[in-house]
């Protein structure tokens, strides 16, 4: 039976799933792991959902799933588990980047985006998570400090560095295609 | 990279700048080559990010959640243990304060909670009115690219006469119109798209305080302006960038018809 808190949840937090997926997708090591995160985000955040008021959703909820990620990785540490990041990151990548459809012209395109999804998917996750949350989420540098919890400076500063990184390592890798 | 005015040039790229530092920002650009080359590669690399960003959730994850929300039992008030413990819309003001002291920052918030800015009702009722367009069946009473289809019919279902036309060759298409309750009045709502996003575009009786050029409510921007007695709000989740667009070219229709 849908109550009216679970209606109002449904129309001011599930329009921002996707974005949550995708995030909890670029921080998280496997997919299935994303998956749990964000279940998790979304349970937590129906639990918060009353204390939520003239607030910025978006922002709240990418924020509660940055926290689930780290205590899941937490959890994942402490039994001991060492997950191959780099690689599993990087083909989790290819998973990411939406297949265009269309003609063959595409192809190449489409190849550059693996290998630009790959490149990010190798960066390191502070970098990784501020490019993608202004980039792929839209957010502004204030959503990105809440959601990340560092100075506005530090967002500033984060996010040059890694466009930067981000610029040289694909103009050898992405670029560098046939 | 060298220059010192790098880290504003991005902020400029981003539009985090106020018009008159990002006038400022321009000037500079004008004159050093290596920001010129900066704000190109930010495009560049925005461009491509851009491209990643379409995947969604699946669908079993969806059900997955659902069948968990279903069993989730009915909670009690309490915040969300993943979520930080005091969350306002303006975080980066309470990290400032965080040195000044608790009874500073108390007074402060007592402020922002007892006077909210002018005009927030009525940003909370655009971006009500906003998502409840978006539910199954609701965004478009009538259907049509055609604004002499759209114009005559808020003249039956609407207070008003906005400007209607479609922009589809600025990438902007007129999808079609409905009629929605503003500010107690039945307001006519023109709707637009432009690429995945729906844009809402409210319009009514101008009287009284006008509400912000620019407002974000819950993720979504407002963009309000006023053309001879008619106040328009165009609500979406596109960025600043898009929804000025439509903002000009509707203020530029207006102006020739």
């Amino acid at each position: 039976m849908m109550d009216d808190r679970r209606a109002r949840f449904e129309a001011q937090v599930l329009p921002h799933l996707d974005a949550a997926y995708r995030y909890a997708r670029w921080l998280s090591a496997a997919p299935g792991d994303a998956d749990d995160v964000v279940q998790d985000a979304i349970l937590r955040a129906f639990r918060g959902f009353d204390a939520l008021r003239g607030t910025d959703v978006k922002a709240w909820l990418l924020a509660i799933v940055r926290n689930c990620h780290l205590s899941a990785q937490r959890q994942t540490q402490r039994r001991g588990y060492v997950p191959l990041p780099q690689e599993h990151d990087a083909e989790d990548a290819y998973a990411l980047v939406a297949s265009a459809p269309g003609p063959e012209a595409l192809t190449i395109r489409r190849d550059q985006e693996r290998a630009l999804g790959r490149v990010l998917a190798e960066m390191a996750e502070e970098q990784r998570e501020v490019l993608v949350l202004r980039e792929i989420e839209d957010l502004d540098y204030r959503q990105i400090a809440a959601v990340t919890r560092v100075p506005i400076g530090t967002v500033m500063s984060r996010l040059a560095r890694a466009r930067a990184q981000l610029r040289t390592r694909w103009l050898t890798t992405v670029e560098a295609l046939p | 990279m060298n220059c010192p005015e790098s880290l504003r040039t991005q902020a400029y790229f981003d539009g985090e700048l106020d018009a008159a530092r990002a006038a400022a920002s321009e000037r500079h650009t004008a004159q050093c080559a290596e920001c010129r080359a900066l704000l190109a590669d930010l495009a560049h690399l925005r461009g491509g990010l851009r491209n990643l960003g379409r995947a969604t959730a699946p669908a079993a994850l969806r059900a997955r959640i659902d069948a968990a929300l279903d069993a989730a039992p009915r909670p009690r008030a309490e915040p969300a243990p993943g979520a930080p413990p005091t969350w306002r819309t303006r975080p980066f003001w309470w990290g400032a304060l965080g040195g000044v002291g608790i009874s500073l920052a108390a007074a402060a918030l007592a402020v922002v909670v007892l006077l909210p800015p002018l005009g927030t009702a009525l940003e909370g009722q655009l971006v009500d009115a906003h998502v409840r367009s978006l539910l199954p069946d609701r965004l478009i009473a009538v259907v049509s690219s055609d604004r002499h289809t759209v114009k005559p019919w808020f003249a039956g279902h609407a207070d008003v006469s906005p400007t209607v036309a479609d922009f589809a060759t600025q990438g902007y298409p007129l999808i079609g119109g409905r009629a929605d309750s503003v500010d107690h009045q039945r307001a006519a709502v023109t709707v637009y798209r432009h690429g995945a996003h729906v844009i809402n575009v409210f319009t009514w009786s101008a009287h009284g305080i006008a509400p912000a050029a620019h407002a974000l409510r819950l993720g979504y921007r407002i963009a309000c302006w006023r053309a001879a007695d008619l106040q328009y709000c165009a609500v979406s989740d596109t960025g600043w960038d898009e929804l000025d667009a439509l903002v000009r070219l509707i203020e530029q229709a207006g102006m020739n018809r």
